[in-house]
């Protein structure tokens, strides 16, 4: 068992550019470390610190290939450029789940609000910028195909960093298809017993104790 | 250099079959608090000097910010541009998102202004679960009781009350949102039973409970029709009437170009979670990059009351390396899996499943005492034994918690392999601004919820209530404040800030600091040490 892995940061210097601006930073590092430690300016898409809030976008070029990830979960590498990427606009899908009053007719929902999903052209595009391994275009796939359980599942570790978006050429917007495959699921599927009767009986001793129905939602 | 075992040599004798030896007999956990938890820390704790809390204990590190001057006066008023609203909400995490679509589906226009981008908070980063009692060996009666005990019997029961009756409500509508949690066979909800918990009451998603539910709040809110968003946009300061006892508004930067902007309202709902990330007493913390107590500022200046403002939950295994990761929570899943605290010596020494305030303590001790593992002056910690849980159960840690092995992958650092340096991380504000039963604080048209609230967790909070509280007093906040309709204020003052300063002046405290916090100074574009 050595001891390098814990020590973890040999001083190795790295030269890299940060939003264009040459930085010099040790190894080990994550680029939020090295944004900050450079005192790169504006570096304000950056949360959680652990990949789960998808916040820090980047694109990286290392020898003319270009890539995305999330910066706090990159090391830092000699000769790379990174750009923090703004965050992602405005959605362009619009629904509101109070709306959908009868699940028979989802599919035909679906495909008012999301036009763009039958129409994937499997080009790789979101599966490669996904930072979580996630089979994007299946899922949407799935949900084209009325599968919304299972598109839901793949999308099960989406952090929202909307990379997949980003990289869709028929503007498809993959991770709200996921979501939305989710939430609906929830939304018509999830009736669990044990909670349904838990709220019956707090409902009747509200009537019994005179303070009748709740008018909130 | 202080003292203790370097990695190096502790390293070298770790074996992850030695004998641990047995479990020491218990100490009183009275005088283990008293001496070595951080809220007791000697010099740790201060009087108020100003303010409606003038003469409560409180952290130091927290005092200097509450008693500090503003950024702005009323000469940056004039003309900025002004926006009105029916509600503004001032923070995007659960609490905030819950309290904006409350409000909307009453029928208010609400601004929602937060200080990154919607859904950076605590919120995304909770792993365990959220407390309903759902079950029929349970009731809301055993809610309330574990946590008025689990919080050392500080906590207001009336609030504790509310907020255990709704926890099945709070479970449909999420649901109804399209929120997703793990089901039995049977299609019940699966329930988990926790630290202090007398039935089995935590309800979860895998271990990604918090983003599962950021990421529904955070798409409801994005879709809604009468909520705007905006993001990067802190507050920094609240907005009171001509006689600064009624807050009508608040001042927002942006943080991309720097320009103010004056939001005019009948109610605030400050939702601006905790603070982390002021590393009180100079602990690492669990928190996200906008934990900075904000909220407790805000709300301090314009005289609403606060409480518990000397307790703050330790989590007792933060990492203390990788250092990126430094801080960041290993779950108590991992203990209660049966992984070991080991000391450098290799021996156990406090009971690793015993409440989170105590097993913290006993870490601060070995640390304290000659008995931790250090990296150098500044890091030390104790073993996680988790090659020894890998031993005794294999693939568990894999099956068990990708969260984890996927985190310290990128490293070098193996798990399975490697145990765990871990130090008590600073994780959640107790205290907060004191609310009544609709989320309302001391001051006329100002709400609190979540984290920035208090009174719920008395000096301690047991696992699962956090989620539950935030939904709960959020959705309260948001009928409140849309239920009210006054006419909505004329005008719009720094009154409050003019009192502060006076009272500042005549205390004789220096007026050279500047709050909110807003962002770490490591964050600030400055230069950053680790
Ligand atoms: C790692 C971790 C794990 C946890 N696990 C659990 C768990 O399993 N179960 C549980 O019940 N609890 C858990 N908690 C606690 C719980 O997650 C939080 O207490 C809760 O989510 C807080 O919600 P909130 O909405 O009040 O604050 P947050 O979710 O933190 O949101 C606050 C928001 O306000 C914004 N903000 C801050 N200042 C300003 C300002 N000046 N102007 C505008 N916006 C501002 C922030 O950027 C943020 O978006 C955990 C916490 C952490 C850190
Ligand atoms: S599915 Fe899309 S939004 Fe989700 S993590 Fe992957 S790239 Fe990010
Ligand atoms: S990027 Fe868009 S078009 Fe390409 S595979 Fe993914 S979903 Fe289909
Ligand atoms: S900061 Fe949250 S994913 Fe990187």
């Amino acid at each position: 068992m050595s001891t390098a892995t814990h020590e973890g940061d040999n001083r190795t210097h790295i030269s890299l550019t940060i939003n264009g601006l040459a930085v010099d930073v040790t190894a080990g590092m994550t680029l939020v470390e090295a944004a900050w430690h450079a005192g790169v300016p504006g570096i304000t898409g950056v949360g959680c610190l652990e990949g789960v809030c998808g916040s820090c976008r980047v694109m990286l070029r290392r020898d003319k290939v270009v890539s995305v990830g999330l910066a706090c979960q990159t090391f830092v590498e000699s000769g790379i450029e990174v750009i923090f990427l703004p965050a992602a606009s405005a959605p362009r899908h619009h629904y509101d789940i109070n709306d959908f009053k009868d699940s028979w007719d989802i599919h035909a929902r679906f495909h008012s609000i999301f036009p763009e999903a039958s129409r994937c052209r499997h080009c790789h595009g979101c599966v490669g910028a996904c930072p979580k391994d996630i089979s994007v275009e299946d899922g949407v796939a799935l949900a084209a195909q009325g599968r919304y359980r299972e598109a839901g599942e793949a999308f099960f570790e989406c952090v929202m960093c909307e990379l997949c978006d980003v990289a869709c050429p028929e503007l498809i917007a993959p991770a709200h298809v996921g979501l939305f495959s989710r939430r609906i699921t929830a939304h018509f599927h999830l009736r669990p017993p044990n909670l349904i009767t838990r709220l019956e009986e707090l409902r009747q001793k509200r009537v019994e104790m005179g303070e009748g129905e709740r008018d909130e939602d | 250099m202080r003292s203790g075992i370097l990695l190096k040599q502790a390293l070298e004798s770790y074996r992850s079959d030695a004998d641990v030896g047995p479990l020491p007999p218990p100490v009183d956990t009275d005088s283990l608090l008293n001496t070595f938890h951080p809220d007791h820390l000697r010099g740790s704790v201060v009087k108020l000097g100003v303010g409606v809390n003038a003469g409560d204990s409180c952290q130091r590190d927290l005092a200097d910010l509450l008693q500090t001057e503003a950024y702005i006066d009323e000469a940056d008023l004039a003309g900025t541009p002004v926006t009105d609203v029916d509600v503004l909400v001032i923070g995007g995490g659960g609490a905030g998102c819950a309290a904006a679509l409350a409000a909307a589906e009453k029928g208010a226009r609400v601004l929602l202004a937060t200080k990154l981008r919607l859904g950076d908070s605590n919120t995304v980063m909770a792993e365990g679960g959220i407390q309903a009692s759902i079950e029929p060996d349970d009731s809301v009666q055993k809610h309330i009781q574990d946590t008025l005990r689990g919080g050392h019997h500080a906590g207001n029961p009336s609030l504790v009350a509310s907020m255990a009756e709704d926890g099945p409500d709070v479970l449909r509508w999420l649901i109804h949102l399209g929120m997703q949690f793990e089901l039995t066979a049977s299609g019940d909800l699966q329930t988990r039973r926790a630290g202090g918990m007398s039935a089995s009451r935590l309800v979860y998603c895998r271990d990604y409970t918090g983003l599962e539910m950021m990421r529904v709040l955070r798409e409801a809110v994005t879709q809604h029709r009468s909520i705007e968003v905006w993001e990067q946009s802190p507050a920094v300061e609240l907005l009171s009437n001509e006689f600064g006892l009624k807050c009508v508004g608040a001042v927002l930067t942006s943080l991309i170009d720097g320009q103010m902007r004056i939001v005019r309202t009948r109610s605030v709902i400050l939702a601006t979670g905790g603070l982390g990330r002021l590393h009180l007493n100079g602990f690492a913390t669990s928190n996200h990059l906008g934990a900075t107590g904000d909220g407790l500022v805000l709300a301090y200046r314009i005289g609403a009351k606060l409480c518990e403002l000397d307790s703050f939950q330790y989590h007792p295994t933060g990492l203390v390396y990788p250092s990126h990761l430094s801080g960041k929570l290993v779950t108590e899943g991992v203990r209660a899996a049966g992984a070991l605290l080991l000391n450098a010596n290799g021996n156990r020494f406090i009971d690793e499943l015993q409440p989170r305030d105590i097993v913290c303590a006993a870490i601060l001790r070995e640390c304290q005492e000659g008995r931790g593992v250090r990296i150098d002056d500044e890091r030390v910690g104790v073993w996680l034994d988790t090659p020894r849980l890998e031993q005794t159960q294999p693939g568990l840690l894999e099956r068990q918690f990708p969260n984890l092995m996927s985190r310290t992958k990128g490293s070098g650092l193996d798990p399975r392999t490697q145990p765990l340096l871990v130090h008590p991380t600073l994780h959640y504000q107790n205290g907060g601004v004191i609310i009544d039963a609709s989320g309302a604080s001391t001051v006329p048209g100002l709400y609190a919820v979540g984290e920035v609230a208090g009174g719920i967790h008395g000096r301690n909070r047991i696992m699962g209530n956090a989620l539950l509280e935030i939904i709960c007093f959020g959705r309260r906040a948001g009928y409140a404040a849309t239920a009210k309709r006054d006419r909505g204020p004329k005008k719009v003052t720094l009154e409050h800030i003019n009192q502060l300063r006076r009272a500042l002046t005549l205390a004789k405290m220096p007026m050279t600091r500047r709050a909110p916090q807003i962002l770490p100074a490591y964050a600030k574009g400055g230069l950053w040490t680790r």
